[in-house]
């Protein structure tokens, strides 16, 4: 069977065993470890670096936290903050909870279709969602308001989105898909057995409801509770649009201030960063709590379908309860936005002769910087997630098969961005890359750089899910038959996580298609996204060519996504049949 | 010609040490059960054979050549091992025939010569039919036949089985055995079987070795393991036993309460040591009033089961012990009788309770 040399002497051991030092593993853990300290670690070395020096006098000093505590006007931001984030996650858990509830398990009508609007409202950027209801609320010209003004013959407008009040609204809207999603599949996951079990005992709906489905269910509200603040702190699409026109000011819109000073106080801007991020990192370690102490909600039998409770005649009150998203998160704004986007002038309001592709063809056609900002979002989010889901399948396969020592570390290392709100992750690439030896600023490196390192988190978590589901025997089976590491990784690993790389892609490919605070600081007019040109626009103040450009950034990102999805059927489809070409017996 | 020596093999995992320090020698050709509960360690070995892991003290040496040892370890793809995992692990995204042929593709071989032998393959485990077949389209029993022939065609000098047989029915799994003590003796490969389930190493193996808490507790024939168990963890793990604990009073001489009781001392143990006497339900025996024998015991019936060939008397002996006996299923006792246990001397094991290292 098997011929061995028969070798005794332990120095020929030796010799044999270090000639199997994995060289391919390390040099790919080496390049690997390096990508994450230039996306990740220096960066944000160089925030907490800057926030102890002085912006004229480049000194040590603490006297930028001083400020932050002492000088007028710095801690109401910060308050503002936290209004805006407390009342956007109340809302959107009021809102979400039900609605998740109201589609998963009663026979309320058109369920489906309002999962699917609430997904809508989840691909929408809430940028976008404010500028919509610019359209429709804005005090004066706003579409509802004329229309209230008509009925009512007052002068007072129904409603100001340039108010916290606004702000909240559109913040909420748009972080209810969290809560939704969190909790609904808490309930499609949540073992039916469970309930029964209640039931049989005795139990009747009610009971069987605030004694087991809600406490089961709980830990993924708080946890939509969390994520809606962190949404509601970090946001900055939101309150540039409705609340700096009022002059009221939260965290991130004060960041951009420091920006926009001249000259630009940015070491401040690095220690304003810094409540920002405790209270992000805090609230993640709650999540991390919740999340770990109480994994059973996740596990339990997909027998069948949760039971389903009859509302009777309650069914209609629920549907238009549940229409509360949709209608506010997309239907409203996007016909808005669409009506707008056709309009030679948006205040003269719908009607056949204002009707016009003027903008579309002006956009596409005649205007260069459109032109160049729909070819850099496409070139941007293509590559930058192409690289991000490399690395971060790259890291995962790293911590799931413990390759090296101190996965903790790196796993941790990975996560931060998840804590580091866009604009703070801005602050320290403009910091780390615009000045000597790395000095990037200006080009697409350090933008295609910036959105990598924010969505790394995203990526690593999809390939660490793929990994978890290719059972680490499967590579074992291959290497104990002769293969090497890096030959099982691409005869085995890849092509058992080929569709879900595609998925994942897709999962970095959208939000970066919609990424605005990261992309706010790091552009110059050449490397304009289509995000940082709305905001620019915006600022303009010509709507039509906003809303246009609003539009097509919607409609790109869509077609991508359906290319994408028709590339992954087709893929499978091709591995089925060359697989059956194959070898013969 | 592959012969297995295992030295003073350790493996800690941070605080835990699952391997205590094991020694055993697989003749070539031979079938070697590891048997134990789970975490006894006979995983960690196996992992250890297969080269994934790095022992923390000691070497495994296939024909004089170390593989294994604290200095590092060859990798798995240079040992020429073949292992069968618990879950098959059969690639779902390749058909049974291209999971077979991988070990040979990597090799290189010539496509006549990796036909010839993947059609050999198959016929061996009969799956000749199925080639062309995806996993998903397989039953449990016909996966488990694509790993292992996918293990064989390479020809490995050794083979590694993990518990292969745990995922399959009750009624398979016998006949699975069969297949595997079958194909061992058609190739007479060096071969290391993991299991739990003692039929299983009683019916395929050549040697069994018991383990328990990261130490080998004995090694021998199956008919030794049955019927000269080493210590009171052996006889207990194969088959049904019992236990009564006292004291060696005298040579072959367990004192147990204000009884003695008369046995196979292979305890080492001295005067006045704590002991264990083991018998088998199936050597006690319920024997009417003066029997005339030594060696016999009062006690109260406690439960009784009818089991068609044989009838199961749980006996109180009191001092929280109690004794089983398998006795003919012709006479029925009822609970709370008092009956008199013959212990047949020849039957008692008087043994240490387990091997410490």
């Amino acid at each position: 069977m098997g011929v061995f040399a028969i070798d005794t002497s332990s120095a020929t051991v030796g010799a044999e065993i270090r000639r199997h030092r994995p060289w391919v593993r390390w040099t790919v853990v080496t390049l690997v470890l390096a990508a994450l300290f230039l996306l990740v670690a220096q960066p944000v070395g160089w925030i907490l670096f800057n926030s102890v020096h002085d912006d004229t006098t480049q000194q040590w000093t603490l006297s930028n936290y001083v400020r932050l505590v002492t000088a007028k006007g710095m801690l109401q931001p910060i308050f503002n903050s936290i209004i805006l984030a407390f009342s956007t996650a109340a809302i959107s858990t009021l809102l979400g909870v039900p609605l998740a509830w109201l589609v998963a398990r009663t026979n309320m009508p058109c369920r489906g279709l309002i999962r699917m609007l609430t997904l809508g409202a989840f691909v929408t950027p809430s940028f976008i969602g404010a500028l919509g209801w610019i359209l429709l609320a804005a005090p004066n010209a706003g579409w509802l308001n004329t229309v209230y003004r008509q009925i009512s013959g007052g002068d007072l407008p129904l409603f100001n989105i340039y108010s916290m009040g606004g702000a909240i609204f559109v913040c909420a809207i748009y972080t209810v898909p969290y809560t939704f999603t969190l909790v609904a599949s808490a309930l499609d996951e949540m073992a039916v057995e469970l309930e029964d079990a209640a039931t049989t005992l005795g139990a009747g709906v009610l009971r069987t409801m605030f004694s087991v489905t809600i406490p089961m269910v709980m830990p993924s509200v708080i946890v939509g509770f969390i994520l809606s603040f962190i949404q509601g702190m970090t946001l900055f699409g939101v309150p540039a649009f409705l609340l700096t026109p009022s002059g009221t000011s939260v965290v991130t819109t004060k960041l951009a201030e420091f920006y926009q000073l001249f000259p630009p106080e940015l070491y401040m801007a690095a220690a304003y960063c810094m409540p920002l991020l405790l209270l992000t990192g805090g609230l993640f370690w709650v999540r991390r709590k919740i999340l770990g102490r109480r994994r059973f909600v996740m596990i339990g039998g997909k027998s069948r379908a949760g039971r389903t409770i009859d509302l009777k005649g309650w069914r209609w009150a629920g549907l238009s309860f549940a229409l509360i998203v949709p209608v506010t998160a997309v239907l409203l704004p996007y016909f808005a936005l669409i009506v707008v986007s056709l309009s030679k002038a948006w205040g003269q309001g719908p009607s056949l002769n204002n009707l016009t592709f003027h903008w579309y063809r002006w956009a596409i056609l005649e205007n260069a910087e459109t032109q160049a900002a729909i070819a850099n979002s496409l070139i941007y989010a293509a590559i930058g997630a192409s690289l991000c889901v490399l690395l971060g399948t790259l890291i995962a396969y790293i911590v799931e098969r413990r390759l090296v020592a101190g996965t903790t570390i790196i796993a941790a290392l990975t996560n931060l961005p998840i804590i580091i709100p866009g604009i703070v992750l801005s602050v320290g690439f403009f910091a780390a890359y615009t000045q000597p030896p790395l000095s990037l600023y200006g080009t697409s490196a350090i933008i295609i750089a910036a959105f990598v390192a924010t969505f790394l988190p995203i990526a690593y978590s999809h390939g660490g899910a793929m990994l978890k589901g290719i059972s680490p025997d499967l590579e074992r089976v291959a290497r104990i038959l002769g293969a090497s590491e890096s030959k099982t990784f691409t005869s085995i690993t890849a092509p058992l996580m080929r569709s879900g790389l595609i998925s994942g892609w897709l999962l970095v490919f959208i939000p970066i298609m919609r990424e605005l605070s990261v992309a706010v600081f790091l552009i110059t007019p050449s490397t304009n996204v289509m995000t940082t040109l709305i905001y620019n626009y915006k600022d303009g103040g010509n709507y039509e060519a906003v809303a246009a450009a609003s539009v097509l950034l919607l409609v790109v990102t869509m077609v991508v996504v359906a290319i994408a999805q028709m590339l992954s059927v087709k893929l499978a489809k091709h591995k089925r049949a060359s697989a059956e070409i194959g070898v013969a017996t | 010609m592959s012969q297995i020596q295992i030295r003073g093999l350790q493996k800690s995992f941070g605080q835990f040490q699952a391997l205590k320090g094991i020694d055993l020698t697989v003749e070539d050709g031979t079938l070697l059960a590891l048997l134990g509960p789970s975490g006894c360690g006979k995983s960690t070995t196996l992992q250890l054979l297969a080269g994934f892991e790095t022992p923390t003290a000691g070497e495994i040496r296939v024909n004089d050549r170390v593989i294994s040892s604290p200095q590092g370890v060859v990798p798995p793809e240079r040992r020429e091992i073949s292992l069968v995992f618990q879950n098959y692990a059969v690639w779902p995204h390749k058909t049974v025939a291209e999971n077979v042929a991988f070990g040979l593709q990597i090799r290189k071989v010539t496509r006549a010569v990796l036909e010839e032998k993947l059609s050999k393959t198959l016929k061996t485990v009969h799956l000749d039919h199925l080639a062309d077949r995806y996993p998903s389209e397989l039953s449990g029993g016909q996966q488990q036949r694509v790993a292992l022939a996918r293990a064989l065609i390479v020809e490995p000098s050794i083979l590694l089985l993990d518990e292969p047989l745990s995922n399959l029915d009750a009624h398979l799994r016998e006949e699975m055995r069969f297949e595997i003590r079958r194909v061992h003796d058609l190739l007479g490969l060096t071969t290391v079987y993991v299991t739990h389930d003692q039929g299983e190493a009683l019916v395929t193996a050549n040697q069994v070795a018991v383990m328990n808490g990261g130490s080998v507790q004995q090694l021998g024939s199956p008919r030794e393991i049955f019927e000269l168990p080493a210590n009171a963890f052996v006889a207990a793990f194969i088959g049904s036993n019992n236990v009564i604990k006292g004291l060696l009073t005298g040579p072959g001489t367990l004192r147990f309460g204000e009884q003695s009781l008369v046995g196979n001392d292979r305890s080492g143990a001295a005067l006045g040591e704590h002991i264990t006497l083991c018998i088998r339900p199936s050597k006690v025996r319920i024997v009417g009033a003066n029997p005339g024998v030594t060696n016999v015991l009062p006690g109260t019936v406690l439960r009784t089961a009818y089991l068609g060939e044989y009838c199961d008397v749980l006996v109180d002996i009191g001092a929280g012990l109690s004794v089983r006996a398998f006795t003919p299923p012709s006479v029925d006792y009822r609970v709370g009788q008092i009956v008199l246990l013959h212990l047949p001397e020849q039957d008692c094991h008087l043994l240490q309770s387990e091997n410490r290292v």
